[in-house]
């Protein structure tokens, strides 16, 4: 599905445009740097979660690192949202939201 | 995040792995210190009424408060029935002779939900240097003693995973 050419006309006042035409747009899932986890346990929990080989873990742990911040999984938003709440389980600061 | 630092080991690893199994090398005193911990970690959470938890329910969507808010109320106390949950689990197994692979989950799940909180209380930043004259100094050898045995555990949890 691509967004609709012309607006779409609707009764439901409540009805969000933007929400339906971007319903296809993937979510990202951003796992962001902090003082007190440690790199070894955010690895690790990458690696647990995702099935992440040790190489890809440690290099987007040394992304949140260094850059503050890395996309670690991305899809629809109840995949993500799946996502987001498993790494909060888990201690990290993740967050989700639509891809640009 | 911070690095641990390399120190001269002067003790057994606090974990390690035997078989399946996660063998605990901890000292009496080390012991009943985390049991109080967790139990302390339990009551604080289950309250779920103290500000420096915060860091251990982050913000799903920054961007969107109501989608935030849903979320939020779907999945805050499943969130707190599993710290409550893995606190209960390290209580219970602070004298045990080893974890399996569920119990050794609740222990890095405590030991990190404990930094968190603490971290939190202290307001600690990256680079941070222990100064031992500071007021706050127990309380961050607390958090650095956490730290490396929560070290340790991803150490010992690491044979799990496939390409360990």
């Amino acid at each position: 599905m691509s967004p609709a050419p012309t607006p779409l006309e609707v009764d439901d006042p409540d009805l969000d445009h933007d929400a339906v035409v971007d319903a296809d747009r993937p979510w990202i899932v951003l796992v962001w740097n902090d003082p007190i986890n440690l790199m070894s346990y955010v690895a690790h929990v990458f690696r647990k979660l995702f099935g992440f080989s040790k190489t890809k873990a440690d290099k987007l742990m040394m992304d949140v690192h260094e850059k503050g911040r890395a996309v670690v999984s991305s899809g629809d938003r109840e995949n993500a949202e799946m996502d987001v709440f498993r790494l909060h389980e888990h201690g990290l600061w993740a967050t989700m939201q639509q891809d640009d | 995040m911070p690095r641990r630092m390399i120190l001269k080991r002067r003790r057994p690893h606090a974990f390690e792995r035997d078989g399946d199994r996660t063998a605990i090398r901890l000292g009496e005193d080390e012991r009943s210190m985390l049991a109080d911990l967790a139990g302390q970690f339990r009551s604080v959470v289950s309250d779920d009424s103290d500000p420096d938890l915060k860091r251990l329910y982050p913000t799903a969507y920054p961007d969107d408060p109501q989608r935030d808010a849903d979320y939020s109320g779907l999945v805050h106390e499943d969130l707190v029935r599993t710290r409550v949950a893995a606190a209960e689990t390290v209580v219970a197994t602070a004298n045990a002779v080893s974890l399996d692979s569920d119990q050794l989950t609740a222990w890095m799940q405590v030991l990190n939900g404990l930094r968190l909180l603490l971290g939190t209380r202290l307001d600690i930043s990256e680079g941070d240097e222990f100064d031992p004259e500071a007021e706050d100094a127990p309380t961050l050898a607390l958090l650095s003693w956490l730290g490396f045995l929560l070290e340790e555990a991803v150490v010992a949890a690491s044979s799990d995973l496939d390409d360990a």
